[in-house]
């Protein structure tokens, strides 16, 4: 099997491109924009606080022209433009922009994977929109996202022959692309394409490569099986050459691992028993979430960043399964008090990891597990019916404003919340 | 200038049976009148089982974030702006 991997030579995907990877541009800050048309042609970023240490996740287009990128800082961001208008995010409003996107690319084909809650990828294979072309058909899409979603969202449109080539299509030309990358330009395109412009190679792959004596795209495309497998020192090699020649190799679904949750404190907070009520808080969103979706864990995860950039994290693995808060929370306290350090605490987030579906079904022998799920599952149901910690542990007064709905940018698990929570 | 509150406000809303569309089309904040020129988004939330419906709107001055509670029938604003930064 090894020696068959190394000796292959891949011709480069022949068939004509059927997928198709759509990206909304500057997607919360344009969704802002289509808001409030005061926004429009004006530099804007969405950060997670408006403080001046407040960090940018989204800024707009224009902002983006002016040097203002996600991850900064909103004071460095003041520094570059002081009429940068910041505001908060608002993850109702970018989810429900997110189904209406979703239903418009559900009438071209029912193989529609949403990558993130700006991303998705479409196979259009075997169904009656690919016989118009695929060109067309992204026309048509960009359109009927102007028309039935806001005529100030763009979105930047890749078509390829698998998911990879159709991403790096749609990043070709930002804002409002539409490109193809198939057999006939594939040489061109690599030509003008830097390697730290492939998803998937930043600095220690490129390292990796330049070992081998690679250092362009094209390089990158012509290098030989075995030489990939050097450069990456297993299988992946193999995955970058099968990919890069246009075979599908990313069409994966992986099952949920974990449920958590984070938070950036914006308060000088030390020890445990400072950090508890925003642990509890965490710990309680984390769970409903995973409680919502049927889990249950045997894990809980607990990772502290803090002020100095020191990091520090610690799993948990519990005899029982656990799904009430309560219990999530002691396992969690337990791990926050063996942290070493007690100094200030910039971030903190925790997770269930190790999870089992069917929750409320097992029972236990000489426990009052039946007593516990019932309970829990009323709590639920109140919280259901009249909002999110209408009723919560004593430990979380005083928090109503803190650890506030967010929504994540990358995390496609996600996803399935959305769905449960729009039905 | 952003301004994020949650207040009562008073709202005329227009259905049109025709295009079985609604618009807010004027709002009264503070003993003025702001006509409603664009609607900028519209879109729904749930908090509990109550459903609301959010209208990003936008008169000649300000822009309004309404917030329509489907179970009490009230309107209350949730953001005021005028485009300009803070």
């Amino acid at each position: 099997m090894e020696n068959r991997i190394e000796t292959v030579q891949l011709e480069f995907n022949p068939k004509s491109p059927t997928i198709m990877h759509v990206d909304l541009n500057s997607c919360f800050a344009s969704i802002e924009q289509q808001a409030n048309p005061k926004l429009r042609g004006k530099p804007v970023a969405v950060a997670a606080y408006a403080t001046p240490r407040g960090c940018i996740i989204a800024p707009s287009i224009e902002a983006k022209e002016l040097g203002i990128t996600v991850g900064m800082r909103v004071r460095d961001g003041k520094r570059i433009c002081p009429n940068l208008i910041v505001v908060s995010p608002d993850p109702w409003k970018y989810r429900n922009v997110h189904l209406r996107l979703r239903e418009i690319l559900e009438s071209y084909t029912d193989v529609v994977t949403p990558k993130s809650i700006d991303e998705f990828v479409l196979n259009l294979e075997g169904y009656p929109s690919f016989t118009r072309g695929m060109i067309p058909v992204a026309e048509e899409i960009k359109e009927r996202i102007r028309k039935e979603v806001g005529e100030w969202l763009r979105v930047s449109i890749g078509i390829g022959p698998n998911r990879f080539l159709a991403k790096a299509a749609a990043g070709l030309h930002k804002p409002d692309g539409l490109d193809v990358i198939d057999k006939q330009n594939v040489v061109s395109i690599y030509t003008c394409l830097p390697l730290m412009k492939l998803c998937g190679i930043k600095t220690n792959n490129v390292a990796r490569l330049n070992g081998q004596n690679i250092y362009t795209t094209l390089d990158l495309y012509h290098a030989p099986v075995w030489k990939l497998k050097a450069a990456f020192a297993s299988i992946v090699g193999y995955y970058w050459y099968v990919r890069l020649h246009g075979w599908e190799i990313d069409d994966v679904v992986f099952e949920r691992g974990s449920f958590g949750n984070s938070y950036a404190l914006p308060d000088n907070l030390c020890t445990p028993e400072e950090l508890s009520p925003i642990l509890m808080k965490l710990v309680e969103k984390a769970g409903t979430r995973m409680r919502r979706c049927g889990y249950r864990a045997r894990g809980v995860h607990v990772s502290v960043l803090y002020r100095n950039g020191c990091h520090w994290h610690k799993g948990m693995t519990v005899q029982e399964f656990v799904f009430d808060s309560r219990d999530i929370y002691k396992v969690a306290y337990r791990i926050l008090c063996m942290s070493p350090y007690r100094i200030m605490v910039a971030n903190l987030a925790v997770s269930c990891f190790s999870l089992e579906k069917s929750l409320y079904t097992q029972e236990e022998l000489f426990s009052d597990m039946g007593k516990k799920e019932h309970l829990v599952q009323a709590l639920d149901a109140i919280n259901a019916k009249w909002g999110d910690f209408v009723i919560t542990p004593a430990r979380m007064m005083g928090l109503q404003e803190k650890v506030v709905d967010r929504i994540s940018f990358g995390n496609i698990r996600e996803l399935e919340d959305i769905g449960l929570q729009a039905s | 200038m952003i301004q994020k509150m949650i207040a009562p406000i008073s709202v005329a809303l227009v259905y049109n049976h025709k295009t079985r569309s609604v618009k807010p089309v004027k709002v009264v904040w503070e003993n003025r009148s702001y006509t409603v020129t664009r609607i900028g988004f519209h879109h729904t939330l749930r908090q509990g089982r109550t459903l609301f419906h959010v209208f990003s709107v936008e008169s000649e001055l300000l822009f309004f974030k309404l917030v329509f509670n489907t179970d009490s029938l009230g309107w209350t604003v949730e953001e005021i702006a005028d485009g300009e930064p803070n």
